[in-house]
C-alpha cells in the first residue's frame, strides 16, 4: 500500500492566507502524484508499484479531478478568489483558462481551445488541466500545464482515467496529451510566469471591481 | 416542519456528484449557512452550505456514494410553530418576522427546496423558490400563522389583500377574506370558479418530464430543425428476420425490425460524417465523432427515456436486439442508470409500434439528427413494373440544418434505405 499524504505544497499556504485573491504560478521541485479529493483507491488510478519503485510522493489535494503529476516541467498555476453568487462555477474555469489562452496566445501559441469541462487544448490535444474546490465564500483554482514533460512519463505513473471528456475519444495518455515543447514552443520559466501572471492580475482586478 | 434540501446543480450543468465527506451528523443543530456536506463532480469540490436553521433529521447517502443532481441530501427539521400555538404566537405579533423570513409553514408539512436548484455561493445557500419559480419571486409577505390559515381555510394568500406593516397579511385579514369570500359564495362569479377548481387536477411535475421539457426546449431554441419523409419497401428485411426470428427468440433475443435499423443508421452514420456530429459554438468547431453511440427513445409509463446503445458499429445484429430488449426492460422498471443515457450521438424514435406513420421528431440535442420509425403497413408497391403487396415503413428524419445541408440529408436517408431495403448489406459491410 502506497503512502497518500495530505497536500502541503507550496501553493497550500494561499489556501490558508488571510487574503480574499491571491494566486501563484510556481515549478514544482520534483515529479509528485497528486490526487483529487474523492479518489479513494489510489491504485484505481496510479501505477503505484512503479511510482513507488521511483520513489514519487502521492498527494490527495482539496480540489476534484482524478490524478495529475506534477514536475519541474510543469507549470502550476493557483488562484484563490472570492465567489461571486451571481457567476457559476463553470464560468471560473473559463474566465480563469481564458485568461491563461490570452496569455499564451500573445507569446504567439497558436490553436488555443477550451475543451472539455477545464481544460485548455492545443489542436485536440490537452496542454492544461484544471479543477476548483469552493469553501463556504472562497474559490480555489488550481492548474497544471505542460511546458515539456514528456509524455511517456504521464502513462508511465497514472492509468487511464475512469472518466474522460467528449474530445478525449478513448486516445491514451501519449495520444491525448501534449507539452508546449513537443507544440514547438520554448519559453523561459520567466516569460511564461511573467505573462500569465499579469493576465490572472488583470482578470483579478476586473473581478473585484 | 421538514425541509428536504436536495442535491442542487453546483453550477457545471452536471447531473451527478458524489459524496466526498458528511460534515454534519443526524441530531445536530445548524445554522443557515453552515457546511453540510462536501460533495465533487468531476472537476469541482464544492462544500454545500445549509440553507436553513434547523436539526439534521436524516442524511440521505454516505461518503463515496454518487447522487443526482435533485436527489434528496439532507432533511432538516426547522423549529416552527404550529396549531394552538401558531395562533397564541400570532396575537403575541411581535417575532413572527424572523420565521416568515424562512418562509416556514406548519409542522407536518414537508417542504422541498427545487431540484434544478443552482447553488449560491453565499453562505445562505439558496431557495429553490427565489431562484427559480417565478411565482414565488412574487410571493406574498406574511405571517406564518396567517400563511397556515389560508391554507387550512382553503384560501389562496395571493388573492388577500394585506394590511400589515409593509402589506404583509395577517390573521385579521385572513378572517376578513374568508367573510367576505363566504358572502359572495352565491354569486355566479365565485361558482365558476369553484367548477374551475373542480374541473382541473393539479399535479406536481416529476423530474422526468422537467427534464423532457429542458431538453425539448433547448433543442427548438437552439437548432435549426428541417425534415424529410420517405418509404422504404421491407419485404426482404421480414423475410430475413423471420427467418432467424425463432432460433434467436430460443437463445432469448427478441428480432426486432428495430435491431436492422440500428445497424443501417450506424453504417449510414459512418459514410455520412456529419450526421453524427455536434456544432461546437463557443469554440467554432465542428466535432465529428468517429464513435456511434445510438440513442433509443423509449416510452415509459413515467415519461420519455432515452438510453444508448454504445458502439453500434462494432456490435451484430444479434447483439444490438440483446442491447435493445436489456436496456427497453430496464427503461420501463425504471432501472436505467446515468450511464445509460449518456454521449448517444445519434438518436432512432420508434413510434410505429403505438401507431403513427410520419413525424417532426425533436432533435435530441446537440445531435445532428433524429430518425422516426413509422407504422409498417401492407401497401401496393409496383415491382419490376407490376403492381405488388409491399411491406412499406415510412421513415421521419429530422436534421439540425446548420449542421446538415438538404442534400447530405437526402443521401443519408437514402443510405438507410439502401441497407434496409436489401438487408443483405447489412451483412456484407
Amino acid at each position: 500500500m502506497i503512502e497518500v499524504k495530505s497536500y502541503d505544497l507550496k501553493d497550500y499556504s494561499i489556501f490558508n492566507s488571510d487574503k480574499k485573491s491571491d494566486f501563484l504560478i510556481w515549478q514544482p521541485d520534483k515529479t509528485y502524484i497528486i490526487l483529487g479529493r474523492s479518489n479513494r483507491v489510489t491504485e484505481d488510478s496510479v501505477h503505484a508499484d512503479i511510482a513507488k519503485k521511483h520513489g514519487i510522493e502521492i498527494y490527495k489535494r482539496p480540489s476534484g479531478g482524478e490524478a495529475v503529476i506534477l514536475s519541474p516541467n510543469t507549470l502550476v498555476i493557483s488562484v484563490k478568489l472570492p465567489l461571486h453568487n451571481e457567476i457559476k462555477t463553470h464560468h471560473y474555469f473559463k474566465l480563469i483558462n481564458n485568461s491563461i489562452i490570452k496569455a499564451l496566445s500573445e507569446l504567439g501559441v497558436k490553436q488555443l481551445g477550451n475543451k472539455g469541462i477545464s481544460d485548455i487544448s492545443i489542436g485536440a490535444k490537452k496542454i492544461l488541466g484544471s479543477s476548483i474546490y469552493r469553501k463556504q465564500q472562497t474559490l480555489f483554482y488550481h492548474a497544471v500545464m505542460n511546458i515539456s514533460e514528456p509524455v511517456e512519463n504521464i502513462s508511465l505513473y497514472l492509468k487511464h482515467p475512469k472518466k474522460e471528456p467528449d474530445y478525449r475519444l478513448g486516445r491514451n495518455h501519449n495520444e491525448f496529451v501534449t507539452s508546449l515543447k513537443l507544440e514547438g514552443y520554448e519559453f523561459s520559466f520567466f516569460e511564461l510566469s511573467n505573462k500569465i501572471q499579469q493576465s490572472i492580475a488583470a482578470l483579478l482586478l476586473e473581478l473585484s471591481s | 416542519m421538514k425541509y428536504i434540501f436536495n442535491f442542487p446543480d453546483i453550477g457545471e450543468g452536471l447531473e451527478e456528484g458524489t459524496i466526498v465527506e458528511w460534515l454534519v451528523k443526524k441530531g445536530q443543530k445548524v445554522e443557515s449557512g453552515d457546511l453540510l456536506v462536501t460533495m465533487e463532480t468531476d472537476k469541482v469540490v464544492a462544500e454545500i452550505p445549509s440553507p436553513k436553521t434547523g436539526t439534521i433529521s436524516a442524511l440521505f447517502g454516505k461518503a463515496g456514494e454518487t447522487i443526482n443532481v435533485g436527489d434528496a441530501l439532507v432533511e432538516i427539521e426547522i423549529e416552527g410553530v404550529a396549531g394552538e400555538d401558531a395562533v397564541k404566537e400570532v396575537e403575541k405579533g411581535s417575532d413572527m418576522e424572523a420565521v416568515e423570513e424562512e418562509g416556514a409553514g406548519v409542522v407536518g408539512t414537508l417542504e422541498l427546496a427545487g431540484k434544478s436548484a443552482v447553488l449560491s455561493g453565499s453562505a445562505e445557500g439558496v431557495s429553490a423558490a427565489e431562484s427559480t419559480d417565478e411565482s414565488a419571486k412574487k410571493k406574498v409577505r406574511a405571517t406564518p400563522v396567517s400563511r397556515a390559515m389560508a391554507k387550512d381555510m382553503g384560501i389562496d394568500i395571493n388573492d388577500v389583500k394585506g394590511t400589515g406593516p409593509a402589506g404583509r397579511v395577517t390573521k385579521d385579514d385572513i378572517l376578513n377574506f374568508s367573510k367576505s369570500r363566504t358572502k359572495q359564495t352565491s354569486s355566479s362569479t365565485q361558482k365558476t370558479s369553484v367548477e374551475t377548481q373542480n374541473h382541473v387536477d393539479v399535479e406536481p411535475l416529476t423530474q422526468i418530464r422537467k427534464t423532457i421539457a429542458k431538453n425539448m426546449i433547448q433543442s427548438k431554441h437552439n437548432a435549426a430543425h428541417m425534415s424529410i419523409f420517405d418509404d422504404v419497401e421491407i419485404s426482404e428485411l421480414d423475410r430475413v428476420r423471420k427467418q432467424y426470428k425463432d432460433s434467436y427468440a430460443g437463445n432469448g433475443v427478441k428480432l426486432t425490425y428495430l435491431a436492422f435499423i440500428v445497424k443501417a443508421v450506424t453504417y449510414a452514420l459512418k459514410k455520412h460524417k456529419s450526421l453524427n456530429s455536434e456544432m461546437d459554438t463557443e469554440n467554432d468547431n465542428m466535432l465529428y465523432k468517429r464513435y456511434y453511440n445510438i440513442g433509443l427513445a423509449v416510452d415509459t409509463d413515467k415519461g420519455l427515456v432515452v438510453p444508448v446503445i454504445r458502439n453500434a458499429d462494432a456490435l451484430s445484429i444479434k447483439e444490438i436486439a440483446t442491447q435493445i430488449q436489456t436496456l427497453s426492460e430496464k427503461a420501463r422498471d425504471g432501472k436505467l442508470t446515468m450511464d445509460d443515457f449518456k454521449d448517444g450521438t445519434f438518436t432512432i424514435t420508434s413510434y410505429g409500434s403505438i401507431g403513427g406513420k410520419y413525424a417532426v421528431p425533436v432533435i435530441n440535442f446537440p445531435q445532428a439528427g433524429i430518425l422516426g420509425i413509422g407504422r409498417i403497413s401492407k401497401q401496393p408497391v409496383v415491382k419490376n413494373d407490376a403492381l405488388d403487396i409491399g411491406l412499406v415503413l415510412p421513415l421521419s428524419l429530422t436534421v439540425d440544418h446548420r449542421i446538415v445541408d438538404g442534400g447530405e440529408v437526402s443521401r443519408f436517408l437514402n443510405t438507410i434505405m439502401g441497407y434496409l431495403a436489401d438487408p443483405v448489406t447489412l451483412v456484407m459491410e
